[in-house]
């Protein structure tokens, strides 16, 4: 695998969309490829912040009321 | 509103999804009473259409496909902003900042208020904001997207494609103009 190859895949291993085989063949390209590695965190690191940052709970007034109209 | 033991049973399950539909309702229509609305009448169609639900099939993706379903007919009246994102062109933010000079993560990302990123999400057309907030914020896999959504899979593939390259563009812009980075600008783009 090279770089450009990496770089195409990398959505979907930050995904686990990939298969076992091709994650093996990612994992070891990113462990001789500090850049692809450092992109690869970059990718994950994003996610996450995506993830975290549009968290929320429901308010806990409208749960409530929900359940007592759906039981 | 549940008449049965069983309808409540299915209640109580379908309640344990609640922060999901609230959660995707809430960034869909930018506006928490209209969230509020929305997931109730959600909750209220699944509870009328309970016997179209096949048991062991994913539950969370086909409450957030009714949830969805009712949002885009609330609101096929105002569709402008569902934009094409076709022509955005390629945008890589690691190598933007990387090319610029900066450390891409610690630089960056660090640095980037959650207010910004969730601005940057609610600007997303909502077809490709709704595929964002499944695989990205809910951890949905694609063929659970798919599935939600009504689309093939190669479809949540593109559409998530091209809604983090705009994602990624709307994060270089903001990083930008708060002097986060000194950049050349998100349209000189690398090809």
């Amino acid at each position: 695998m090279n770089c450009k190859d990496c770089s195409e895949k990398l959505d979907r291993f930050v995904d686990r969309e990939l298969s076992s085989t091709e994650v093996l063949e990612l994992q070891l390209h990113l462990e001789s490829c500090p850049d692809c590695q450092d992109h690869y965190e970059f990718e994950a690191h994003l996610k996450r912040l995506v993830r975290h940052s549009c968290d929320c709970d429901t308010p806990p007034a409208f749960r409530e009321k929900l359940r007592q109209l759906l039981t | 509103m549940a008449e049965s033991p069983a309808q409540t049973a299915f209640a109580e399950e379908a309640l344990t999804h609640l922060d999901t539909l609230y959660r995707g309702a809430l960034r869909l229509t930018r506006d928490p009473d209209q969230a509020q609305d929305l997931v109730q009448e959600a909750y209220l169609r699944a509870l009328r259409y309970q016997h179209s639900y096949q048991q062991g099939t994913n539950m969370k993706a086909w409450l957030f496909a009714i949830m969805r379903n009712l949002f885009w007919d609330r609101f096929k009246g105002s569709r402008k902003d569902d934009v094409s994102l076709d022509d955005v062109g390629e945008f890589v933010l690691y190598e933007k900042l990387r090319d610029e000079g900066a450390r891409p993560e610690a630089d960056v990302l660090d640095k980037l208020a959650a207010s910004e990123v969730v601005k940057a999400v609610e600007t997303l057309p909502p077809l490709h904001r709704e595929v964002v907030l499944l695989v990205d914020v809910e951890g949905f896999s694609y063929k659970d997207a798919a599935q939600a959504l009504g689309v093939p899979i190669g479809t949540v593939m593109s559409r998530l494609h091209r809604a983090r390259q705009q994602l990624q563009r709307s994060l270089y812009d903001y990083a930008v103009e708060s002097g986060i980075v000194r950049g050349n600008g998100s349209q000189q783009v690398r090809q």
